[in-house]
């Protein structure tokens, strides 16, 4: 407690000093944006893969089985899975990478890769090309996954925050609303959501209708609705951001209009305050904005939430239901492995075969990478939600490299957004500060 | 002879042995020490780089390249720039100020006089009050967070079931923006009160333990002397105990300085980054958003303020006698 600066400091230089103890050797330039790399033979000798992903139970659950039937198949190979809380594994990755001590294969989002390419290795072209990648994979998923012309991994998920809502049918049908709604416009939504609200005795919001002001959610429904209205938050050679826009004013107005028709208080019903998925499964929600990825997490925390409930997509907020995702948890190949081969034969076999991608989305919950899995039987039968995306699931574009997409997101975005939805800021005081923050972030 | 050769000998065997060990516990821990000399030395070096660990940099210790050197670069950003994170830091320094400043003077304003007390009653109750008010300051700040954030919860915590009950209007004590008092935002407020009570036994207990060091005939001199039991406190005790009075300052204005884990878990910083402090500043900026340069840089200036206001207090509440 009361050293925790001369801490700071220790834990900050020691992971840095460690940070120059081991060189990372730079990537091979590929040829063609492709490094060559032998096809794998089976291993004379045994090999072990070590293999790193942020903890998630579902995930894991979804790994196991997978690396066990790799196993099976390659008795010389060995995968050992290390699993570190999110916020550790950040940390790991950061300290490990600069010093070379990283796992063969390393779980990554999409978007992190345009921060950490200098110390991924690419793809191999006779494991995969940029246009078979492009084939094999919707379009945002593995956009995450190419940086500067390059493929340094392939994505097992499609990260989307767009769209999907959670869907209380118990408060449906106590509030006398038809299920399945019939929202053909965003205006429907709301309309039903006025008539989820619930308040107690003192006039605080005990149900949210449409509860939307999460970070996720606020950050993907803003990004769709400029390009829906036909905007763009890049510039011509994306070099920069363009978010004081008539575009984004409307949408920001939007939000604040939902707002002002009482769909959702967010003093009380935020990010911080009752997270959409908290709250949703302890019943303070009807209407929940949260990417499809939020129900293996929210039956897996909240096992006795008793409503029935289902996930469902909302109607776009004018013309194509355009939106942009940021790729999805993947897996990459480190530099340093002295079995690239194997680890990427690994990586091809839980990632691009139909099968096992199919296993994986199932176990963990998530909308598939690839169109061949999503349109899957299996698939729509565990996981109904999935076949009401996939008309939307091809409209969705990567939302672009950018050199600190969690700081634009979660520091600039949303907290700009949710002070204008709170009364603290004017809209064109948020805009004006996201444009200027955001652009901060290329110097 | 013999006898005195003999006792010499055994005298010079005794120095080297003597010597033999110093070296072996010394230089360990000066090796120990210079390793931390040296990683601090690094810190100091990573301020004027723009360094983060996910680029590979240039060829020495990665620095350069594309974790290129800036100079004072972080410092003029820190004071005029208009990046988010130049924001962030001003922000948090505010924050980290304020917290300080109120911290102090009600940790003192609520240890002094329960020391006091403390110190006055029977000796059969003295323990299990002082072991009561300590207990706090046993757990874990993580679990204390935790504690306070169910308390604060809008909808179902006992705050504000309290205020409903007497018939006042609910507060969303950690995520209102709008809601303040002098000048402090409210969340702010509820966060100093979960650290407060966290924080309060230490001072309590260092406090009474300098009450007791007081020699009894001092005070009873005074009473003899007609001072009643406040005038005996404030002209008596209150003055011999400065020594304590400034070491508990200084603790205390370190620990506000240097507030994380009840922020982190409670609000992390928000609403509208109103309890944003600078450790919490640091830690997002070295381990969420890898700007480890950054983060160096506003180590270093946290560094220079604990130093600057640790010097300053020694100098204003420091005495020379002793009793």
């Amino acid at each position: 407690m009361k050293h925790k600066i001369l801490t700071l400091l220790f834990v900050l230089t020691f992971v840095l000093t460690a940070c120059g103890t081991k060189a990372t050797p730079a990537p091979t330039e590929p040829a063609g944006g492709q490094a060559p790399v032998a096809a794998v033979t089976e291993p004379a000798e045994p090999v072990v893969l070590r293999m790193w992903v942020h903890t998630n139970n579902a995930f894991i659950a979804g790994y196991e089985p997978l690396i066990a039937a790799y196993k099976s198949a390659h008795p010389n190979v060995d995968i050992q899975l290390e699993n570190f809380d999110y916020e550790l594994y950040l940390q790991t990755l950061q300290t490990a990478m600069p010093a070379g001590e990283e796992a063969d294969i390393l779980q990554l989002f999409g978007t992190w890769t345009s921060q950490y390419y200098e110390r991924l290795a690419p793809v191999p072209a006779d494991v995969m090309t940029i246009e078979q990648a492009k084939q094999t994979f919707y379009a945002a998923p593995i956009g995450g996954y190419i940086v500067n012309d390059v493929l340094y991994g392939m994505p097992q998920e499609f990260n989307m925050e767009y769209g999907g809502v959670l869907v209380n049918r118990t408060k449906f049908e106590a509030a006398g609303l038809t299920y399945p709604p019939s929202w053909q416009t965003m205006d429907d939504v709301l309309a039903d959501a006025q008539k989820l609200v619930e308040k107690d005795a003192s006039d605080m919001m005990s149900t949210a209708g449409f509860h939307f002001t999460s970070a996720d959610p606020t950050w993907a429904s803003f990004l769709a609705g400029i390009k829906q209205r036909g905007g763009d938050y890049w510039n011509a050679d994306r070099t920069g951001f363009t978010f004081n826009t008539p575009e984004a004013r409307a949408h920001v107005q939007w939000m604040v209009d939902a707002v002002k028709a009482g769909v959702v208080d967010p003093i009380v019903f935020n990010d911080s305050t009752n997270f959409v998925i908290d709250a949703f499964f302890q019943g303070k929600v009807g209407i929940g904005y949260i990417g499809a990825w939020a129900i293996a997490e929210g039956q897996a925390n909240f096992p006795d939430f008793a409503d029935k409930w289902d996930y469902a997509y909302l109607p776009s907020i004018q013309g194509d239901p355009v939106f942009v995702a940021d790729s999805g948890w993947g897996l990459t190949v480190s530099p340093n492995s002295k079995n690239q081969a194997v680890a990427w034969d690994f990586i091809k076999f839980v990632t691009t075969d139909v099968a096992n991608a199919t296993q994986w989305n199932i176990a963990s919950g998530t909308i598939p990478a690839m169109p061949a899995v999503a349109e899957s039987a299996d698939i729509a039968s565990a996981m109904p939600w999935v076949p009401k995306a996939l008309n939307i699931l091809p409209f969705g574009q990567y939302m672009g490299s950018m050199p600190d997409r969690d700081l634009v997101m979660y520091e600039i975005i949303y907290p700009h957004i949710l002070n204008v939805l709170q009364g603290v800021e004017t809209v064109d005081q948020a805009l004006e500060a996201i444009d200027t923050e955001a652009n901060s972030t290329f110097e | 002879m013999n006898l005195t050769i003999g006792k010499r000998k055994s005298k010079g065997g005794l120095v080297i042995a003597k010597r033999h060990f110093v070296t072996s516990v010394t230089l360990p821990l000066l090796l120990y020490e210079s390793l931390g000399l040296f990683v601090l030395g690094w810190a100091v070096v990573l301020m004027f780089f723009d360094y983060s660990p996910g680029r590979l940099g240039g060829p020495i210790l990665g620095l350069g390249g594309s974790n290129p050197f800036v100079g004072l670069g972080h410092f003029i950003q820190m004071i005029k720039g208009t990046s988010v994170e130049a924001n962030l830091f001003r922000i948090s320094l505010r924050n980290t100020l304020i917290f300080a400043v109120a911290v102090l003077p009600l940790n003192l304003a609520i240890t002094l006089p329960l020391a006091w007390l403390l110190e006055s009653i029977g000796t059969r109750f003295k323990a299990l009050y002082r072991t009561i008010y300590f207990l706090p300051v046993l757990t874990s700040s993580v679990g204390v967070a935790l504690i306070w954030l169910s308390m604060y919860d809008p909808q179902a915590g006992w705050i504000n079931a309290i205020i409903r009950a007497v018939g006042g209007s609910p507060v969303a004590w950690l995520s209102d923006p709008r809601a303040g008092f002098a000048n402090v935002s409210v969340a702010m407020w509820a966060v100093i009160l979960a650290y407060l009570w966290q924080d309060y036994g230490y001072n309590m207990v260092i406090f009474i333990a300098a009450l007791q060091g007081i020699p009894q005939e001092l005070k009873e001199a005074a009473l003899i002397d007609g001072a009643n039991p406040w005038q005996a406190f404030r002209k008596i005790s209150l003055p011999l105990i400065r020594p304590t009075m400034l070491f508990v300052c200084v603790m205390t204005m370190l620990s506000s300085f240097q507030i994380f884990d009840i922020i982190q878990v409670m609000t992390n910083g928000d609403p509208n980054n109103q309890t944003q402090v600078l450790m919490l500043d640091i830690y997002k900026s070295a381990f969420r958003y890898q700007n480890m340069g950054w983060a160096a840089a506003e180590s270093f200036v946290l560094f220079l303020i604990v130093m600057g206001v640790t010097i300053l207090q020694m100098r204003l509440l420091r005495t020379e006698w002793e009793y």
